[in-house]
Order: structure tokens, then C-alpha cells, then sequence
């Protein structure tokens, strides 16, 4: 019998996909979930753990494909600013670049060295709820003191979103945003929101700090998994390999329509609905949690 | 990005320190480790291969600065075709 029925892959693949890109922290969820349907799933289990390396590389896979050509583009600069030894004035490109390489060091280096500690001290479904609903306060704090994104200016008015992005981010405002990714390591806590507040802190506009946010994403979720791939391969596999294959494909579609909605959505959204979701969700579930 | 000369040399040496220090952590165990390395357990059989990533990849960064500083200084004003 499989420690995870192909039922329980299914459904936790399809949140994961989603809930790994939406602001609404993907790890909480999954901590949350197990515990409010009954199932006999626990975060620090090796077997669910093996499972999420599926499910996050899946997800990795999709933002990759996504923004292809964008990395490409952004592979060459890099390239060139190697080779010259310099980043050439208006090379956005290569700018760009080595601004997610300045975002993802700090949460990199506090993955890799916290991330163990971290989970076994709170991934408990009721912290999760508690975090939950930090995170919704989290967003909500982050719209309220944004900068002004200088929407108007007349020499970026019309220019790619990477010219904008690698124009208004400075060095220390990638740190921060990588930093700020970091929180994700607490179960409830949503990466990809605290990276757009981030970038909205440091005057990016919603669109742009959802593609900063999901560039960002890509690499460290990519690495995480690959990290954690043998695992997969090795024992600790063993009688879930089907169903993180399942809930892998699962978490790739929904990923896939995640990304394309979310581009979307934050031409003219905000991240409001999605804090007031958490505040909700995770106080509900907190009393929840308490009253049983 | 602004050049400074001095930080060369400093950043190289930081640089290959890194790396060396990955390298330890990739092949000795928790226990083999010098005890003034975070993670040194005496007697662990653990290889803390987490560290040594960590250590590499601010090793390769150090290395990286290294290099950009070498490059032209106060930047060329060359158009980028792309």
C-alpha cells in the first residue's frame, strides 16, 4: 500500500502547483490540508517530503518553460557582462541577471543552512494557521507602504518589463527581496509574496514584481528539488514514486495556469484579495485547529 | 557598477579560502571535521553536504567580484546589440 494514495497525490499536487506561485504560502497549505481532511500525512515524514521534491520540481520545470525565451535572453547577458568583465551600460539584460543572482544568494545560504531546523520546529498545522495569517498581514502591510512604482516615466513608458525592472531595482533591493524569500522557509508563509512585497517595498509596480517574483522562484525552487532528487530515486522513494509522479503532473498544469493567470491578474491587481484570504483562512482554520 | 582595485586580491584569496573549505566539507564526515567548522560533531558519520554548497557558491560569488573588478575601469559606453 502506498504511504500516499494516488487520490491524496492528486489533490495534493493540483494545491501545490497553485499554491507554490499564488501569494498564499504552498507549504502551509500542504501542512494544513493533511490535518483538516483526516489523512495520516505529516509534513516531516520522509515519504512526504520525497513527494514534495516531486511536486516542487515539476513546478520548477513550468516557470522555466514559461519564461524561456526570458532566460535565454537573460543566460546571454550574463554571458557578455563575463566576458567584458563589466556590465555595459543598458545591458538590462545582464542587469537582470545578476540582480537574481544578488536575490537568490540569502535565501539560498538560509535554505541551506535553516531549513531542516526550521521545519521540524513548525510544521505543525497550527503554527502554519498562525503564520497564515502573518502572511496575509504581510501582504496587506506590504500594499499599504509600497513606493510609488513611476509608472509615468516618459523613457520607460512602453519599454520591456525587464528594462523596467533592472532600472529600478538596486543591488541592495535584490538582497533585500531574496531576503525577504526566506520567510518561506515557515510553513505558512508564502514565498512568492513575500518576494512581490518586496518588490513592491522597493517601488516596483504589481506586474513587475510578480515577474521579479516568479524569475526569483525559479532557480531556488529548481535547486531545492534537484538537491533532494536522490532522495526520490533512493529507499526513501520507495512506494511513492507513483504518485509524485501523479501529483507531479498535477502540480505542472496547475503551476502552468497559475503563472499565466497571475501575469495577468497583476496588470491591474493587487495583492489584496490574497491577504484577505489568509487573514480568513488562517484565523478559521486556527479556531479549527483549537476546537478539535 | 563602480570598480575598486583593492578588493582584487582580498576577494580571491576569500574566494579559494571558500572553495578549499567546500571541498572539506564534501569529503570528511561531521566527526572528521576541524572543530572550529560549524557542524562538527565528533563521532558523526553525517557528511554535511548542505555547507559545502553553501561554501561553494559564496567561493565561485568571491571569485566572480574578483573578476568584474578586474574589468575596464568607470565602465565603456559601448552599445549592446542583442
Amino acid at each position: 500500500m502506498h504511504p500516499i494514495s494516488y487520490f491524496q497525490a492528486i489533490v495534493l499536487g493540483l494545491l501545490q502547483g497553485a499554491a507554490e506561485l499564488f501569494p498564499i504560502s504552498s507549504l502551509g497549505h500542504s501542512v494544513v490540508l493533511p490535518r483538516l481532511l483526516g489523512w495520516n500525512i505529516h509534513q516531516n515524514d520522509d515519504y512526504f517530503l520525497t513527494f514534495l521534491v516531486a511536486t516542487h520540481l515539476a513546478t520548477a520545470i513550468v516557470l522555466a518553460g514559461f519564461f524561456w525565451r526570458d532566460w535565454v535572453r537573460i543566460a546571454r547577458g550574463v554571458g557578455r557582462s563575463l566576458r567584458d568583465r563589466e556590465i555595459a551600460p543598458g545591458d538590462s539584460d545582464a542587469r537582470l541577471g545578476w540582480l537574481l543572482v544578488v536575490g537568490t544568494i540569502p535565501a539560498g545560504l538560509l535554505g541551506l543552512t535553516l531549513e531542516h531546523a526550521l521545519r521540524k520546529v513548525f510544521a505543525s498545522p497550527q503554527s502554519a494557521a498562525a503564520f497564515l495569517v502573518l502572511n496575509g498581514l504581510m501582504l496587506f502591510a506590504a500594499e499599504a507602504l509600497r513606493r510609488r512604482a513611476p509608472g509615468t516615466d516618459a523613457l520607460l513608458a512602453g519599454a520591456q518589463a525587464d528594462i523596467r525592472l533592472s532600472n529600478r531595482l538596486r543591488w541592495r533591493d535584490a538582497i533585500g527581496v531574496g531576503t525577504a524569500q526566506a520567510l518561506a522557509l515557515l510553513p505558512g508563509f508564502s514565498r512568492s509574496g513575500a518576494t512581490m512585497g518586496g518588490g513592491l517595498l522597493a517601488g516596483l509596480s504589481n506586474e513587475d514584481a510578480a515577474r521579479f517574483a516568479f524569475l526569483l522562484a525559479t532557480p531556488i525552487i529548481g535547486a531545492a528539488a534537484l538537491l533532494k532528487l536522490p532522495d526520490l530515486a533512493g529507499h526513501q522513494g520507495d512506494g511513492v514514486r507513483g504518485p509524485a509522479l501523479v501529483g507531479a503532473l498535477c502540480a505542472a498544469v496547475t503551476a502552468w495556469l497559475a503563472v499565466r493567470f497571475l501575469m495577468r491578474f497583476f496588470e491591474t491587481n493587487r495583492l489584496t484579495p490574497f491577504a484577505v484570504y489568509c487573514v480568513i483562512a488562517g484565523i478559521t482554520l486556527s479556531i479549527i485547529f483549537a476546537l478539535t | 557598477m563602480r570598480k575598486n582595485r583593492t578588493l582584487i586580491v582580498p576577494a580571491i584569496v576569500v574566494g579559494l579560502l571558500l572553495i578549499v573549505v567546500a571541498i572539506v566539507y564534501f569529503a570528511d564526515s561531521a566527526g572528521a571535521l576541524p572543530s572550529f567548522f560549524p557542524g562538527h560533531q565528533a563521532g558523526s558519520s553525517h557528511h554535511h553536504v548542505k555547507h559545502g554548497i553553501a561554501a561553494l557558491c559564496l567561493g565561485v560569488g568571491a571569485l566572480i567580484l574578483a573578476w568584474f573588478q578586474t574589468g575596464p575601469a568607470g565602465g565603456t559606453q559601448r552599445r549592446v546589440v542583442r
